[in-house]
């Protein structure tokens, strides 16, 4: 069924590039050929994490990367109650609802046999404990191991070295599975282009403070997380590119933008329909930046590609105590000029709901209106959308309030 | 080894004990509060683990000054904000948060060395005097003592009926990591000299017998609505059971941080480090072992750790033919009667 949806959604897309070539477009067409390639039987697949994962280290390698997590829960965007009917299943064998739907989808469209095959899964141990949980469960299906990269809460000398030594293990086990052999020069190679995408987005990034910025945001979040699939692939940085030069057309043509409040979205935007995008169309709100969308990675040396790829992962806002998410946030709150600061709560999701109050506090500090907005990334029971519209309706009286 | 020190509270059976001792202070597990409260709702999050807000509410209401430090640890996502709370909204006077590793390979073991270091150079600091290398080792051989009795009082209770009950065990071991030590000591002992020379063998067995698994637990309700039916408890793989008492690390290393990250993160692992598979393995051995009719499973109400596994073990022993029933939990037993309903018809169903 996910390979149905997929081959539709990318012929659907290519058609839709055609008619209105969009980067926006490219990158989701790209997504779904990632995972379609993933159901060639004569390609080695690795699951893995597309935003936690340093994906340069898989594009050094000829194989299919495969995100369980992304590939299931795209499903509600195309139809939110199935996507229920397939959490029920796996509710129906003792996975509690207290557990993300992004893993109750998951595991249940792998009870469905909706996913390719797994030859090795990846995974680290943050952004939640459930991502390395379900990846442990769902390699014991498979019969193939699961490795998840421990990333520490500090950035050290010894963490460094450890994530390093981690990744270099990891080569080993990947030369193991797929019978290739690692190139080291082909994963400098990756992460030479890597940098170029990442310096490429840093303008995006940058073009995102000028108001009214022409976009309500979403895609330019979706293309810091889905793009890291692409990081080490020459599209990559194509992709920004043109990202950068719609952007910049569209502010050079004064198009005019609905912009009348600029808000920093915090934790994940939900990925089944909801009123959202909606309201803040009609109210003219922006998400002019996303804290994981926010540029905070920096070049990697291409010399020392294991300890580069080590610190892209420490540097990570939600690696660490609060104090990293805190400064990112704050950075961003100092460079984008906001109106209000949005965390969407999904109940589950302990690591950053736990910290909504600590965030709180220090915009209250700062004297910037916060919304935690409480809803469900893909569980269509846990959302209401007479909440969500009351909620944020609120919050855009609070925002109007201080105009 | 210095004078004690104080107090120094821990949340997480991954700290090794012996780096406080050997600082001089008095290594104590937190229990956090007896009853549910809201205060950890508002500050943390109403859907985290029990146990970490009642650590929170505990701290909050009552203040830390039982404590003269606090170990924190990357246990799960909820330790991780524990920390960041507990900085922000409750003072303290030593605060550390131990990097304990999510894996348990020969580079964890490297890495967590590395950080037991650190700890120990930081303990040492905020306890006035360096921790040497003689403290520490016999600050390990001392901990190897006192869990080796427990081990000993535990590979005991495979005769039937009992000699210790389960509940009487595992409140001992609650006990000796609550850091009621000389008591504890001297229970131990006692007990020891109760169960020994025992007949260690399975044979004989009378009663329905029943292993619990799973996380943390700091009262002894299951233990007792199991042995109210009249059925008993050998066995508990539980953090604050077994589980803590069967490391043994190796007193006669050439680097005592070594032997700590490796008989740390070495097996038994909890769900936070091992792959459900291993827990399986662990649970089905420990079923032979201990010749137990069945399993209860428990977990805290929103530990991911633990709720994940929970399909998986139960498929598992289902297919083996162990009979298992899963017990959810909020940590102070405020359902305690449905629990105990289930219970009861769970002993009635092993018992026909
Ligand atoms: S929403 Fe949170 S808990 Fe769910 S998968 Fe994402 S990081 Fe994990
Ligand atoms: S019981 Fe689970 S959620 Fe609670 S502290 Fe332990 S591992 Fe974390």
């Amino acid at each position: 069924m996910l390979k149905k949806y997929y081959t539709e959604m990318k012929s659907g897309l290519e058609t839709a590039y055609q008619q209105k070539p969009r980067a926006s477009i490219q990158m989701t067409i790209q997504l779904a050929s990632i995972f379609l390639e993933a159901y060639r039987a004569d390609k080695n697949v690795i699951w893995t994490s597309f935003y936690s994962f340093p994906m340069e280290l898989l594009a050094a390698f000829d194989v299919a990367p495969f995100d369980f997590e992304i590939a299931a829960n795209l499903l509600p965007t195309f139809n939110a109650d199935v996507a229920v009917e397939i959490m029920n299943k796996a509710e129906e064998v003792g996975y509690s609802t207290d557990i993300c739907s992004y893993h109750r989808l998951a595991v249940g469209c792998d009870m469905l046999d909706y996913m390719p095959r797994a030859d090795l899964l990846l995974s680290s141990s943050y952004f939640c404990d459930g991502k390395s949980k379900t990846n442990k469960i769902l390699a014991d299906r498979y019969g193939r191991e699961a490795i998840s990269l421990d990333i520490p809460n500090k950035i050290s000398r010894e963490s460094v070295d450890y994530v390093a030594d981690q990744l270099r293990r990891i080569v080993g086990k990947i030369e193991e599975v797929t019978g290739q052999k690692f190139n080291l020069e082909r994963l400098r190679e990756c992460i030479h282009v890597s940098n170029r995408a990442r310096r490429a987005y840093g303008q995006l990034a940058d073009l995102q403070k000028v108001s009214p910025y022409p976009y309500i945001g979403v895609p330019v979040i979706n293309m810091s997380i889905f793009g890291n699939m692409l990081a080490g692939r020459e599209i990559q940085e194509q992709i920004y590119l043109d990202m950068v030069e719609e952007s910049r057309k569209k502010i050079m043509e004064g198009k005019p933008a609905p912009e009348k409040y600029r808000v920093l979205w915090l934790a994940w935007f939900p990925v089944q329909p909801t009123v959202i995008n909606q309201i803040f169309r009609k109210n003219g709100v922006t998400i002019v930046m996303g804290e994981l969308a926010r540029n905070y990675w920096g070049q990697m040396d291409e010399s020392l590609p294991f300890e580069s790829l080590a610190l892209w992962s420490l540097r990570n806002p939600y690696v660490g105590a609060i104090e990293q998410r805190l400064k990112g946030i704050n950075e961003i709150i100092d460079e984008y000029n906001l109106d209000g600061v949005v965390h969407f709560s999904t109940d589950a999701c302990r690591h950053s709901c736990a910290a909504q109050k600590l965030i709180g506090d220090v915009m209250k500090e700062r004297d910037i209106p916060y919304l935690v907005l409480d809803g469900d990334m893909s569980d269509k029971r846990k959302y209401s959308p007479e909440r969500t519209e009351m909620l944020l309706e609120n919050f855009i009286g609070i925002m109007a309030g201080r105009k | 080894m210095p004078e004690s020190k104080g107090r120094m509270g821990y949340f997480c059976s991954l700290v090794p004990t012996e780096i406080i001792i050997a600082a001089g202070f008095k290594p104590v597990w937190v229990k956090g509060k007896a009853e549910m409260t809201a205060t950890a709702d508002a500050r943390l999050y109403p859907n985290m683990c029990p146990y970490i807000k009642s650590l929170f509410a505990d701290a909050v209401e009552d203040g830390e000054a039982e404590f003269d430090g606090l170990v924190f640890t990357r246990s799960c996502d909820g330790a991780r904000r524990l920390y960041d709370a507990w900085k922000a909204y409750i003072p303290s006077k030593f605060h550390y948060m131990l990097e304990a590793p999510k894996n348990a390979d020969d580079l964890a073991v490297t890495y967590y060395a590395s950080q037991l270091r650190d700890f120990a150079d930081r303990i040492g600091k905020a306890s006035g005097s360096e921790i040497t290398g003689p403290d520490l080792k016999k600050a390990i051989k001392e901990a190897n003592k006192a869990r080796g009795k427990m081990r000993d009082l535990y590979s005991r209770q495979k005769v039937s009926p009992l000699l210790v009950a389960g509940s009487e065990l595992f409140s001992l071991g609650l006990e000796l990591l609550h850091g009621d030590g000389d008591d504890a000591a001297d229970s131990t002992s006692a007990l020891q000299k109760k169960a020994a020379g025992s007949d260690v063998s399975a044979k004989g067995r009378k009663k329905i017998r029943i292993m619990i698994c799973g996380n943390v637990m700091s009262r002894p309700d299951i233990f007792q609505m199991i042995e109210d039916t009249g059925a008993e408890v050998p066995v508990a793989d539980l953090c604050t059971g077994l589980r803590s008492f069967e490391r043994i690390v190796d007193e006669k290393g050439s680097d005592p941080f070594m032997s700590l990250a490796q008989a740390y993160l070495g097996a038994p692992r909890c769900s936070r480090t091992a792959a459900p598979a291993e827990t399986y393995n662990r649970i089905s051995d420990n079923v032979m072992r201990y010749a137990v009719n069945g399993v209860i499973l428990t977990a805290l109400k929103f530990c991911d750790q633990q709720l994940y596994d929970i399909p998986y073990l139960l498929k598992r022993l289902n297919e083996d033919g162990t009979p298992v029933l899963f017990v959810e939990n909020d940590y102070v037993f405020t359902d305690r009667d449905r629990i105990k309903t289930r219970i009861e018809a769970f002993v009635e169903m092993l018992a026909s």
